[in-house]
């Protein structure tokens, strides 16, 4: 890895890595459901929350997630699902924080798919606490299976992504 | 040596989720079903004794679901929230999974009346 960005440097490339994210993230917004299940979905902006993770560190990745999960929910027009999103997005971070510090980053494909089970439960924790009941938690073994393909696979975008712009020497 | 940890616990709690999936009972002898909005009962439906398929609309300050009943099975018919997850749910009839409204607080679960206990002994 290259020296960390600082001041106006690093400044610009969380604003460019928060707009990739977010224009990622309203992309994949507007695909038609994958199933009936709520909460089954690719995640793909979160290949730029785990490469700023492993490339910039934990309070970047911080600062990208909490800047796309607030714009997210103001461009998609559902202000109330950003309480999901938050609670779903923070608890990843902190699993996240949890294995940058375990794990390497050629080992970022098992991260991802981890952080994106912690994800889902962080959504079905704050759904739970909503709803008033336990009985949302039915969904958890299916999102369990779908968080940790989509993970392996969004893990496995952003190794490749961070070994590409390592070897530009631009990481 | 810690990633091998970590993936074999992944990997367990995936088998677990499919495993208990694939084992789990779905069947409800006497299904009733419970419409509760932010916790608290507003209905019960006994949907074995349902004969004719009825709907009626749930409304209040946040929004309107109309509720479509069916002997043995329920379901959302329509919602003016935004993302119509509970009306792309469809029917439910048994207690996998319940019906879940996340804007208007609303839930819809399939229960054991205990009926099918007595109906048994009698």
């Amino acid at each position: 890895m290259a020296r960390p960005a600082k001041g106006a440097g690093r400044l610009t490339r969380l604003a460019l890595l928060t707009a990739i994210a977010l224009t990622i993230f309203m992309a994949e917004a507007q695909l038609p459901a994958l199933t009936a299940i709520p909460g089954v979905k690719l995640g793909l902006a979160n290949i730029v929350t785990v490469y700023v993770m492993f490339a910039m560190g934990s309070r970047d990745a911080l600062l990208v997630l909490s800047g796309r999960v607030l714009l997210g929910a103001v461009f998609s027009g559902q202000p109330m699902t950003l309480i999901y999103s938050a609670a779903g997005g923070f608890l990843s971070w902190c699993v996240l924080c949890l294995l940058g510090r375990l794990l390497t980053k050629k080992q970022i494909w098992l991260a991802s798919p981890v952080a994106a089970v912690f994800h889902n439960l962080g959504q079905l924790l704050a759904a739970a606490a909503v709803m008033r009941s336990w009985a949302v938690m039915a969904w958890l073994p299916y999102l369990m299976i779908a968080g940790t393909a989509a993970g392996l696979f969004t893990g496995a975008a952003a190794q490749a992504l961070l070994r590409r712009l390592d070897r530009l020497g631009k990481s | 040596m810690k990633n091998k940890v970590i993936l074999f616990l992944l990997l367990g709690a995936v088998a677990a989720s499919a495993a208990y999936l694939l084992l789990r009972r779905e069947s409800v002898p006497a299904p009733v079903a419970r419409i509760t909005r932010d916790g608290a009962l507003l209905e019960e439906i006994d949907l074995d004794k349902v004969n004719k398929p009825y709907s009626f609309t749930l409304e209040d300050g946040r929004g309107s679901n109309t509720v479509q009943v069916d002997q043995g099975r329920i379901r959302i018919a329509e919602a003016d929230c935004p993302d119509q997850v509970c009306v792309n749910q469809g029917w439910i009839s048994n207690g996998t999974v319940p019906i879940i409204c996340l804007p208007h607080r609303l839930m819809i679960e399939i229960v054991d009346g205990g009926g099918g206990l007595d109906g048994a002994a009698g």
